[in-house]
């Protein structure tokens, strides 16, 4: 069955973003995948949805945190807690051949994980979608000064973090 | 805000690709899931609209429903209190009765203030000719 254009198009501009950005938040590879799956087919469903979205990226990633916050709501805290800490850390980074790489990927990895969620959010989104604190405060429905004090503390804790092996392979 | 060494060796480290053939799967099972999306749809718009507070939506349907009950708790006692029937023939004879036994035993008693005929109301015009008279 051919799917609608505009929804394939839609897919093959955000689909990777929304991943990276949904397995960040839930590190889990099935959850992601749920979660896109509920992100798609509500835009099935509703093909205006997008219309009148200035930015469709942020509109998406506003729609997945949405989706996401939901989830965890729906599980319970001490689903989460057993998700976070009680199973092998799943790393949201591309696997490497060089030890080094890989060691501070999976370092970066799990200090992201340690974050609060509200800015892990907002540093997954500045670092790696390279959107402005204006595109993620609309984006997670918050002002743009929180956005940027979030990125800032988040930041900071992860300076701290991986200070160690950072300085060893800088 | 430039950002410093560390941000940007963070930002090169490149992230996990989405499995490729989830692509067909996920835009295949949203196009199954339009069929039947009327009722569905409704279905969520009502809990999108319920759902950031849940808890007090449940909580002020329950004090809706007990304010309802409380009412009509309310209503009914006030319907019975209606209902209630004046004293019955007997009732009253058994009254009479025990008045009548009461005056043998105690002698007549002095009207009461409600029994005792009122004076007769006049115009004031009367009122002042009688008071001439007298």
């Amino acid at each position: 069955m051919p799917a609608v254009p505009d929804l394939e198009r839609v897919y093959d501009e955000h689909a990777q973003a929304l991943f990276a950005f949904l397995l960040n938040f839930t590190r889990d590879e099935n959850d992601t995948r749920d979660l896109l799956q509920e992100i798609f087919t509500r835009l099935a469903r509703e093909p205006g949805l997008l219309r009148g979205a200035r930015d469709e990226r942020a509109f998406l990633i506003r729609l997945a945190h949405n989706a996401a916050v939901d989830l965890m709501r729906r599980r319970g805290t001490r689903q989460k807690y057993h998700d976070q800490f009680g199973e092998e850390e799943l790393s949201i980074f591309a696997a490497d051949a060089n030890p080094d790489v890989a060691a501070f990927r999976e370092s970066l990895s799990r200090a992201l994980a340690e974050l609060p969620e509200d800015q892990r959010a907002v540093v997954h989104l500045k670092l790696w979608e390279n959107l402005t604190f204006e595109q993620i405060a609309t984006a997670l429905d918050i002002p743009p000064n929180t956005a940027a004090s979030r990125y800032r503390y988040g930041l900071d804790k992860m300076r701290e973090r991986l200070r160690p092996i950072y300085d060893e392979i800088k | 805000m430039k950002p410093d060494d560390f941000e940007k060796r963070l930002q090169s480290q490149p992230l996990r690709q989405i499995p490729s053939e989830w692509r067909r799967q996920i835009l295949s099972e949203a196009q199954i899931a339009t069929r039947n999306s009327k009722p569905e749809t409704r279905n969520k718009f009502v809990s999108t609209l319920l759902w950031p507070h849940p808890k007090a939506w449940a909580g002020l349907a329950a004090l809706w429903i007990a304010i309802a009950a409380l009412q009509f708790a309310n209503s009914d006692s006030a319907g019975a209190a209606k209902k209630t029937a004046p004293p019955s023939a007997d009732t009253l004879v058994i009254l009479q009765q025990q008045s009548r036994m009461m005056a043998e035993l105690v002698g007549p008693m002095p009207p009461r203030e409600v029994d005792r005929p009122k004076p007769r109301a006049l115009p004031r015009s009367e009122r002042r000719a009688e008071t001439a008279c007298v």
